[in-house]
């Protein structure tokens, strides 16, 4: 059973990931969670790896609400997970 | 609430306009401008880019909660998208109360908690 997923990729994340900014992405039923999202990346895209396996460097939103450092939350079918870098707003 | 996160920023008196209420005796603004320096290098413009659905639900979530904290009647918390030269404004918060305080503030607690959360 496989999870299909959005990911999208934002600033610094979007640059170390080869410039992509969104991608459609299938995960095994036992990587289908936030956690298990980070380590995937990670193998995928080399440049995101430091970044992605950092909480404090890289925080996900899931469906547009942010997953908080610690949380482990599991991912259905048409979830989107976005990648924010650190935030600087204003 | 006024929201908006786009490459039009609304004039600070779009947002002073909007929140002016005759239940109100105050109005506090904030705007945030591109300075000309960053560590010590020179600043010509700032980009900004945005995830913009979650911007505006996490600013209508600040929104909400400026309302729980503070006596204000409205609020308009307003974000460019893309280039910002130096001088320009890239944030501009206000917000309305009846005395003023309250109102002076919340417009602090909306910029601090929007550079925290804001994607």
């Amino acid at each position: 059973m496989t999870v299909t997923i959005q990911v999208l990729f934002f600033a610094s994340a979007r640059e170390a990931a080869g410039d992509v900014s969104s991608t459609s992405m299938e995960l095994a039923e036992e990587e289908a969670t936030t956690d298990g999202l980070r380590k995937k990346l990670a193998q995928l895209y080399p440049g995101l790896a430091s970044m992605v396996e950092d909480e404090d460097n890289l925080t996900l939103a899931l469906n547009e609400e942010y997953v908080t450092s610690g949380e482990v939350l599991p991912l259905k079918n048409g979830d989107t997970v976005a990648l924010i870098p650190p935030i600087s707003g204003g | 609430f006024f929201i908006k996160v786009s490459e039009d920023l609304p004039s600070l008196q779009d947002c002073s306009d909007f929140v002016n209420d005759p239940s109100c005796g105050a109005i506090s603004t904030f705007v945030g401008t591109t300075r000309d320096n960053f560590q010590g290098k020179r600043v010509t413009k700032l980009s900004y880019e945005g995830y913009v659905p979650m911007a505006e639900k996490e600013l209508k979530k600040l929104c909400d909660e400026a309302c729980e904290k503070y006596k204000v009647h409205k609020i308009a918390a307003v974000h460019i998208l893309g280039d910002c030269f130096v001088g320009n404004a890239s944030v501009i918060l206000a917000c309305s109360s009846p005395h003023r305080r309250d109102a002076l503030h919340c417009v602090e607690f909306l910029i601090d908690t929007l550079k925290a959360r804001v994607p």
